[in-house]
């Protein structure tokens, strides 16, 4: 699915870059994006390095495993399957740093969760029901402060910036409960995935 | 008033998440006796490793969304979508960003910050965009960054979950704008 989606957002984009006259533009934007990339992975490097070493030392500690064991309820609906206690934990903290805003650095754990899962998963081309959750759940989880709208509307004069935070809450945990419940609806198809 | 208060009080527990963390694990690590220094390294050197393996995933997914957005293609697709959304109430100037917020995080915080200059910060549409890239997640580059580290070929339930996930979080943010700006 990937290759057939792949290869169609570049040939729909020449396709149309052509027909609208603008293939210099198209080159230069893939060229720019390529380089992009790159500096987008370097400047994860760090933030990945210290967020693994982190979390290194919880696992051996033992703090990971308390900490897991702790949010098991939770975690139990979500994820029937996963009993990977430092899986469990890159989810958790994935979850949270999301919540908190930490953007780059609840990117580092979501992908250290996903590539646990995928050896999990035994490298397998079908996507696991608790990978397929894990993303629902982490495509529409809540930020506590949505920071950078809220300098765009103080920069622009709003009256009120901060009126947004309770309406995208809300609609953060509609979006989350419906994803939830359509994950839930295809593991009671396929359950044994 | 209220509102600008609770922004700043949220915004200080926010900037206390990596701090707190990072002390917490430190001071237990110490606390159980554990070499903290060389778990630190050890951990830090498998991160890099996990980084420098993923780039060749990342360049794919930045081209092939740039050849989408720098095309024009985002525009056709636009000029389709933009009747339906009438019919289910949604204002037609939301139609742009409601299409790139899925592909591009960036793109639409540049988007929502142009609707906001042109219609008003605490309009409708200014609300709404703002509560959407607040709220709505960028789908499609979540998919492909998330799974794109992965050996899946097959996403099965990730893409509809994602997708109706979306639509849901589209419509809670005009409707519940709506209704904040009446009340």
């Amino acid at each position: 699915m990937m290759n057939y989606l792949w290869a169609g957002m570049l040939i729909i984009g020449a396709v149309f870059a052509a027909a609208n006259g603008n293939l210099s533009s198209f080159s230069d934007g893939l060229m720019a994006s390529c380089g992009e990339a790159v500096n987008f992975m370097i400047g994860l490097a760090g933030i990945m390095a210290v967020w693994s070493g982190i979390m290194e030392i919880a696992s051996k500690s033992g703090l990971i495993g308390k900490l897991a064991e702790f949010a098991a309820p939770f975690m139990r609906f979500l994820f029937p399957k996963e009993r990977d206690k430092d899986t469990i934990a890159f989810i958790l903290m994935s979850f949270t740093a999301n919540i908190f805003g930490a953007g780059n650095s609840a990117t580092v754990f979501s992908l250290k969760a996903m590539e646990r899962m995928d050896a999990q998963n035994k490298h397998s081309t079908l996507a696991s029901n608790t990978m397929c959750m894990f993303t629902a759940v982490s495509m529409s989880m809540i930020q506590l402060v949505p920071v950078t709208i809220l300098k765009i509307r103080t920069d622009l004069g709003s009256p009120n910036p901060g009126i947004i935070i309770i309406p995208s809450i809300l609609a953060g945990l509609i979006s989350m409960a419906v994803s939830i419940a359509v994950c839930k609806f295809y593991e009671w198809k396929e359950p044994h995935l | 008033m209220r509102n600008a208060q609770m922004s700043s009080l949220l915004n200080e527990i926010s900037s206390l998440f990596i701090p707190i963390i990072i002390i917490g694990v430190i001071v237990y690590g110490i606390y159980k006796k554990a070499p903290v220094y060389d778990y630190f390294t050890a951990g830090a050197k498998d991160g890099l490793k996990t980084c420098v393996e993923m780039i060749p995933f990342i360049i794919a997914i930045f081209i092939g969304i740039e050849a989408i957005t720098s095309s024009g293609a985002m525009e056709f697709f636009q000029k389709l979508i933009g009747p339906f959304m009438e019919l289910i109430g949604l204002p037609r100037e939301l139609t742009s960003i409601i299409l790139l917020r899925p592909v591009s995080g960036s793109g639409s915080i540049v988007l929502a910050e142009r609707l906001m200059r042109t219609y008003g910060t605490d309009s409708l549409v200014g609300t709404s965009a703002s509560v959407m890239v607040g709220s709505c997640e960028t789908v499609f580059y979540v998919l492909a960054l998330y799974y794109g580290v992965t050996s899946v070929k097959k996403l099965r339930h990730a893409l509809p979950a994602g997708v109706i996930g979306y639509i849901a979080g589209v419509l809670a943010s005009v409707y519940l704008s709506y209704i904040m700006l009446i009340s």
